[in-house]
């Protein structure tokens, strides 16, 4: 029952309570309104470095460990033999293993800039290795049924105005096997990244066999073999297992699993967790001086108001509870629409920096700074003002 | 004259009064400090890095690649191309057929970085055994020339501090085998420190590769650029474009960090405007708690031109204790400061370079200081100078 009562009581005074929050936020208006803007500004700036964090790890954590990439150790080095594919199939853990090679070709008028990549694959590999891009399996399918069949992204085939069922022919710089220096390709089917940043993946897929078979240098070569394994607790250990193999060989290779290497894309940039969390420091720092100040002025000028709330029967908590609640209420709007902010300026800087994912994590990383900065401004103010006695706080307190 | 005595003597008077009212005049102070120290390094980052990549251009050497190509990376050039190149009119000789050119080729090296031990690629050079003479801004430190046939490496001052396994003496394993550093090359404050050469020959038969990337040519003197350029554009043979060293240089060195670019900008902004914020917060509550005192004052004779003036004296003297805090804090932390990131001769080779607290950045935060201070005061101290006088002298 007197928890009952507590809690009636509480929600009585929460009531009581909020117009007097209200009145003594919008004491000073103009005060109010800037120390606002400023909380904005700095959770904006939160939620933007935070969220180029956010994205950095999205890509990690989205990566998978069971997705291997075996490439030359040395960038230009020689290509691997596919001679080798028994071998790294032979090694625990492997369930699957693809080559790839490099196609490059122009299409249409050769005196323009009008290059056409695809890849030379097995497709059924390459999906379920590059996580990152679909392909529905009927067209996997097709390719795999039509020797000379292409898959394309949707932005290629808008750019060339390709359909599926289109016959389409590519010419190389280096002549095929029968002298001739075209390529036809017939478009089966297309390829789908349903994350919005590849969006301008320009590219085809085709089948390694037919590509190997008419090419006339680099033949039975692979610049990249894709290799899944089972275990991916095991990938380390895997990969190391695949790089022997080619040890001491005129083509060393390097096999990271396809998390490793976001992780590495992000560390190449140079530190920038260390880089956005120096920021981030500072700038929560500054505002807490900011704020803390601001805090301290509107709490300590209304000394004698809060006087009277005691005198007239207001608790040492009462006065505790309305202190915190006015530093809530001036922290979380402005930080809740700060990051609100963010997250509509972060497609912007897209092509720039990447993705930005103002993320829930982030969010609740930055409203739980603006919780503890708030309660960190008001507590020294707030503190003192219940402490104070009614007497000394009329006596002290200046005019209104 | 009475304007500027009385200036004077009301500045005076609300320097005198700062210690009264810390709390505001720090969040000036602090808030200015907390956006020069954030900012100078930002930019020190975006400068060090462009600067390092343009640095060392010079109008009398030109870079040759394939038509079409705008880096060294996406430009082949075969060995004919090069012959042909290298019989140029414009081009510096030496002797009587020797012309001064290096064709080169760019590969990746993987190296470690020292402070993270993260796997990251450094440019891999092959270069002519002129390199030197061409680049007279570099010089070999340690060690000795690499020899024409031999797998030896030689190696920039930059990469060596930076990364793992490039000392004097030490193997680096690449195409073909092992590599041996024997020597070590400096000077001149550009990317090519950061880079590893080795004899273009010798790279070419390791790799297996029958083309170049990248022709360097010493021109006669800068003005027989045009000379070069118009004689290889009517040699039908090749299709090339001829690109002063400084142009190329400030093409790369846009291509490399828009991120940066963008990070200091949007940094820059956000911050500013804050601490602009704040700064008005402060005066306005400054001159608030002043009303009467500056109400009295104005009552005695004191004109209001100089009421206002000397608020904002007073902020722009805050902002620039802030600035000054701020430019100290940035330049113990970061100055000299070395680090490598993405933008070296390859998309995704490093490039070293060096934080400097320039006198161009310390002055860009001082200005930018003095301006948030003036315009966060400004408001204030026109409300300070136009207030009625009876309704504050009510107040007090």
């Amino acid at each position: 029952m007197g928890a009952e009562t507590d809690i009636a009581a509480q929600r009585d005074a929460s009531v009581k309570y909020f117009p007097l929050v209200w009145a003594g936020l919008w004491r000073r208006p103009t005060r109010t309104v800037l120390t606002a803007l400023c909380i904005l500004l700095a959770f904006m700036l939160l939620g933007l470095l935070q969220g180029v964090n956010a994205g950095f790890e999205h890509a990690i954590a989205s990566a998978h460990r069971e997705s291997l990439i075996t490439r030359t150790r040395v960038r230009g080095g020689a290509p691997m033999p596919i001679a080798a594919i028994p071998a790294i199939r032979s090694v625990p853990g492997v369930l699957e293993v693809a080559p790839r090679a490099y196609f490059m070709g122009t299409y249409g008028n050769p005196s323009a800039n009008d290059t056409v990549v695809a890849l030379a694959t097995r497709a059924d590999t390459f999906f379920r290795v590059i996580t990152g891009l679909r392909a529905s399996p009927a067209a996997i399918r097709a390719l795999d049924g039509d020797r000379m069949g292409m898959l394309a992204t949707t932005p290629l085939l808008k750019y060339w105005a390709w359909k599926v069922g289109d016959r389409v022919s590519l010419r190389t710089a280096l002549p095929k096997k029968d002298g001739s220096q075209d390529w036809t390709f017939d478009i089966v089917g297309s390829i789908d990244a349903p994350d919005a940043q590849t969006a301008n993946y320009y590219f085809g897929i085709i089948n390694y066999d037919y590509f190997n078979d008419n090419r006339t240098r680099d033949q039975n070569t692979a610049e990249i073999f894709y290799v899944r394994i089972a275990n991916p607790e095991r990938s380390v250990a895997t990969s190391a297992a695949i790089d022997r193999i080619f040890a001491n060989s005129s083509h060393e290779t390097r096999t990271r699993s396809q998390q490793a290497g976001a992780e590495l894309q992000s560390k190449q940039m140079g530190d920038v967790e260390l880089f956005t969390h120096c920021i981030i420091g500072a700038v929560l720092f500054t505002l807490a001086f900011l704020t803390g100040n601001t805090l301290r002025q509107a709490l300590q000028e209304r000394a004698r108001e809060f006087a009277v709330l005691k005198a007239t029967g207001y608790s040492n908590r009462g006065i505790l509870y309305l202190a915190f609640s006015e530093a809530l209420f001036l922290y979380l709007p402005p930080a809740i629409l700060g990051l609100f902010a963010a997250q509509l300026v972060a497609p912007l800087a897209r092509e720039d920096v990447g993705v930005i994912l103002v993320s829930p994590g982030v969010c609740v990383l930055g409203l739980s700074c603006a919780i503890g900065l708030a309660f960190l401004g008001a507590a020294l103010p707030a503190s003192r003002l219940a402490r104070m006695s009614v007497a000394t706080a009329f006596a002290r307190a200046g005019p209104g | 004259m009475k304007l500027l005595t009385h200036f004077g003597r009301l500045t005076a008077l609300g320097l005198r009064e700062i210690p009264h009212r810390p709390g505001s005049s720090l969040v000036i102070v602090t808030g200015i400090a907390g956006v020069v120290a954030v900012l100078i390094p930002v930019f020190a980052m975006y400068q060090g890095v462009q600067a390092t990549i343009r640095n060392d251009g010079s109008p009398e050497r030109a870079i040759v690649l394939s038509r079409d190509a705008t880096d060294e990376y996406n430009s082949t050039l075969s060995r004919e191309a090069v012959s042909i190149i290298g019989t140029a009119p414009g081009i510096r000789r030496f002797g009587d057929t020797g012309a001064l050119v290096s064709a080169e080729i760019v590969l990746a090296a993987p190296v470690s970085r020292k402070h993270d031990h993260s796997d990251v690629n450094v440019t891999f050079r092959g270069v002519s055994p002129d390199y030197f003479a061409l680049r007279p801004e570099l010089k070999l430190v340690a060690g000795r020339m690499f020899r024409t046939g031999t797998q030896e490496l030689l190696v920039g001052a930059a990469a060596r501090a930076q990364f793992e396994g490039l000392q004097l003496g030490e193997l680096v394993r690449l195409q073909e085998g092992d590599w041996r550093i024997v020597g070590v090359f400096a000077g001149g404050n550009g990317a090519r420190n950061s880079e590893v050469i080795a004899d273009a020959q010798t790279v070419m038969s390791a790799y297996k590769l029958d083309g170049f990337n990248s022709m360097t040519i010493a021109l006669d003197s800068a003005g027989s650029l045009p000379l070069v350029r118009n004689a290889l554009r009517r040699e039908g043979r090749i299709a090339v474009s001829v690109w002063s060293e400084p142009d190329y240089l400030k093409l790369a060195s846009k291509s490399t960090d828009p991120m940066l670019r963008l990070a200091a900008y949007t940094i820059g902004t956000i911050m500013s405007l804050g601490a602009l914020f704040a700064a008005l917060n402060s005066m306005y509550s400054a001159s608030a708690s002043r009303a009467g005192e500056i109400a009295m004052l104005r009552a005695i004779g004191f004109l209001p031109a100089a009421v206002a003036a000397a608020v904002l004296a007073e902020a722009v003297i805050l902002a620039l204790l802030g600035a000054i805090l701020g430019i100290a804090l940035a330049y113990g932390l970061f100055d000299d400061l070395t680090l490598s990131t993405l933008g070296g001769a390859l998309f995704d080779s490093q490039l070293v370079y060096s934080m400097r607290v320039t006198p161009a950045l310390v002055g860009m935060a001082t200005a930018l200081a003095c301006g948030l201070g003036f315009l966060g005061s400004l408001p204030p101290a026109l409300r300070a100078a136009r207030g009625r006088i009876t309704t504050s002298l009510y107040e007090i």
